[in-house]
This record gives structure tokens, C-alpha cells and sequence, in this order.
């Protein structure tokens, strides 16, 4: 009897225990904008740990650095213009890896566009590789002719896989495997590639 | 629209229904937060942490529970968690001397009735107090409480009854608040 009255007495007493505002008063607007803000930062977070972002800023770095020991190795000299001399080596290892990258991805496009229907990570690392084309057609490496004759090819290419909506029409994914075939471009990237020939016998490509 | 349609169109990126699925849970979902924290800071922390969660792990929703005690689950996991990371950090901040006697409390020093049953309750211990709130507070079922805690029925009831225990010796000096 005495429990019965404590517990009903209790049940009462309680409800002012960290008493919620009113359902009305829920701040669910303010709520919700820090969620999806959250699980943008998040999805901006996974994205950066992805290999392929990785990679992209990996070569970005090695760019970067080549400038860097470009313009270090020159001594400054009174006389304008000044003329700003690049690291060879680290042009050509970021150079290597962004073909490399290249190349694989555009063979294994072309396998999958003759197979069937190629999936959607391609236009993602399209993307991504795209950013890598243009900070290379930016930097000295353009210099020579040839390769930002492939450059400019490569940025094009990949602009296309890069737009290929999911579901994409067949003729939109054989006019791009034919724009690749018509400008040769898969045998000039890998003439252009010294780490091709070594990834293909290892059968990474 | 049935929740099982809501949370497909979740699944498959539809931005108009993650909200519409954050609407129709979110006052429980805060509630819950409110009364386990007793901050309401806390408890929008808590709330936003539990959606955040749930829309990423909804692929893990086999939607063999209920929903809500899907969600209610989560909910509890983060408060609990993150009292307990708030808990730490006070410690460390409150003198050894404030932080005693929250039961013992004579009437004199703590005249208000209500002041001293909130002090009685969340100076339970973490299990007991987390099934009252649930309980006695806020109206769930003992099944209920099982299932989002993950504990048996029976568990449940056993512990709800040593926290009234604890409760009615806590406050055993207004005894006649209830008696009369």
C-alpha cells in the first residue's frame, strides 16, 4: 500500500526531472541545419581519405616541390627576366604517376565500355584526375610540346568520363572510346608513360 | 507514406525524406536526450550525434526491431557515452567535497522537495536511472526499454524497483509528501 502511493507519488514528482520543452519548442530547424552540415564535413572527410584523393594530392605535392627545388636551385641573378630552372626529377616522378593512374583508368574504361556498361567510379576518378590534368597543364611539365599535345587530349577525355551521368546512353560512352581511338590517345599516353610498360607486365593494367 | 517506404528512399540518397524521417522522430529523440542529459546544450549535441549516426548506419537497419527503438537505441548509446566523457572531464573540475553527500543531504540543507528528488536521481547509478527516466518519466514499457537498451524484461524490472528503492530511502525524510 505504502509502495503503491510512493510509486504514484514518485511517477508525479518526476515529470519536472530535466523537464523537456514542449514538442512546439523542439529546436528541429536549428538541429537539423548542424546535421546535415556535420555529414557534409564528414562526406568531405571520407572523400579526402579516399586513395584516389590521396594520390591526387600526393602528385599536387610532388609538383609543388619541383617547383619549389626549381626555384631554390637558381641563384638570384640581378638580371630581369629571371629565368626559373625546374627539377627534372621531380617533374618526371609526378609526371610518371599521373600517367601511370591515367592510363589504367582509361584501360580499364575501355574494357568495361566493351564489355558492357562502365560503372560510375570511373567519372569519380575522372575527377579527380582531371584536377591532377590541369595543375600539370599549368606547370612547367607543359613545356614540352608532346606532352600537352597529350595533356590537352587527356584533360578532354577525362572532362567527358567526368560528366558521364549513371545510366549514360551507349553512344555517349562510344564517342568518347572512339575519341580515344581516333587521336590515339591510349598509345600515346603509354609511349609517354615510363612505368607503363613495367605496371602492364606486372599485369596491374 | 509507411515508414518502410521512408526509409528505402533514405537509403537511395532522397534528401526530402532523410528530413521527413528527422521530423517524425526528432521531439522523441530530443526528449529522451533532455532528460538523460539535463542540459539543453547537451541534449542538442546528443540529438544531432544520434541522427548523424542513424543516417549512416541505416544500411545496418534490418527492420527487425521497430524504428524507433532502432533509433531510442542509438540515442541512448550516445547520451550515455557522452555523459559519461562529460562525467570525466567534471571530475576533474569539481572539488571532492561538492561532489559528496548528494543522498545524504539533510532536509534543512535542502529544503525544496524537487530540488532533492532531481539531486536523488541522478544520483543513481547509470543503469538504474536511465531505466526510471525511461520507466517513470517518459511513459516507455518494460519490452520497450529491453529493446533499446539490449537487456532482458526481467532485467529491466529488477532495476526499475531498486531505483525506486534507492529513491524512497533517498528521501525518506519527506515520507509525508506520500504517506498523507
Amino acid at each position: 500500500m505504502m509502495d503503491d502511493r510512493f510509486e504514484q507519488w514518485l511517477r508525479e514528482a518526476a515529470r519536472d526531472y530535466h523537464r523537456p520543452p514542449p514538442p512546439g519548442d523542439t529546436p528541429r530547424e536549428e538541429m537539423w541545419r548542424a546535421i546535415t552540415a556535420r555529414r557534409a564535413a564528414r562526406r568531405r572527410w571520407g572523400l579526402a581519405t579516399q586513395p584516389a584523393f590521396r594520390w591526387g594530392v600526393g602528385i599536387a605535392a610532388v609538383l609543388a616541390l619541383g617547383v619549389a627545388i626549381g626555384r631554390w636551385s637558381v641563384a638570384p641573378v640581378d638580371r630581369a627576366p629571371q629565368i626559373v630552372v625546374s627539377s627534372p626529377l621531380a617533374y618526371r616522378l609526378a609526371a610518371a604517376q599521373y600517367l601511370t593512374r591515367t592510363e589504367a583508368l582509361l584501360t580499364g574504361f575501355r574494357a568495361e565500355t566493351r564489355a558492357g556498361e562502365p560503372g560510375g567510379q570511373f567519372a569519380t576518378q575522372a575527377r579527380d584526375l582531371l584536377a591532377t590534368t590541369r595543375l600539370m597543364l599549368d606547370s612547367p611539365a607543359a613545356n614540352d610540346v608532346r606532352l600537352k599535345s597529350l595533356l590537352e587530349d587527356l584533360e578532354l577525355v577525362l572532362a567527358q568520363i567526368a560528366q558521364l551521368p549513371a545510366g549514360a546512353d551507349r553512344e555517349d560512352v562510344q564517342s568518347i572510346d572512339q575519341g580515344l581511338e581516333q587521336r590515339s590517345v591510349l598509345l600515346r599516353l603509354r609511349t609517354a608513360s615510363p612505368a607503363g610498360a613495367a605496371a602492364r607486365a606486372q599485369g596491374a593494367l | 507514406m509507411d515508414e518502410r517506404e521512408l526509409i528505402a528512399r533514405v537509403r537511395a540518397g532522397d534528401g526530402a525524406a532523410e528530413r521527413a524521417l528527422y521530423d517524425a522522430h526528432v521531439d522523441r529523440v530530443y526528449r529522451l536526450a533532455c532528460r538523460l542529459a539535463g542540459d539543453d546544450d547537451l541534449a542538442r549535441e546528443f540529438t544531432q550525434d544520434t541522427f548523424v549516426r542513424a543516417f549512416e548506419r541505416l544500411g545496418s537497419f534490418r527492420g527487425e526491431a521497430k524504428f524507433s527503438t532502432w533509433l531510442h537505441a542509438i540515442t541512448t548509446s550516445v547520451v550515455l557515452n557522452g555523459l559519461r566523457k562529460v562525467k570525466r572531464l567534471r571530475r576533474r573540475e569539481v572539488d571532492l567535497d561538492d561532489a559528496a553527500g548528494v543522498t545524504g543531504t539533510r532536509r534543512s540543507a535542502e529544503p525544496d522537495l524537487k530540488r532533492r528528488l532531481t539531486l536523488a536521481i541522478d544520483a543513481l547509478p547509470e543503469g538504474y536511472r536511465t531505466v526510471f527516466v525511461m520507466h517513470d518519466v517518459e511513459g516507455y514499457t518494460h519490452e520497450e526499454i529491453g529493446a533499446t537498451l539490449g537487456i532482458e524484461t526481467g532485467t529491466s524490472k529488477a532495476q526499475l524497483s531498486r531505483a525506486r528503492a534507492k529513491l524512497r530511502d533517498s528521501l525518506a525524510d519527506f515520507a509525508g509528501e506520500w504517506v498523507s
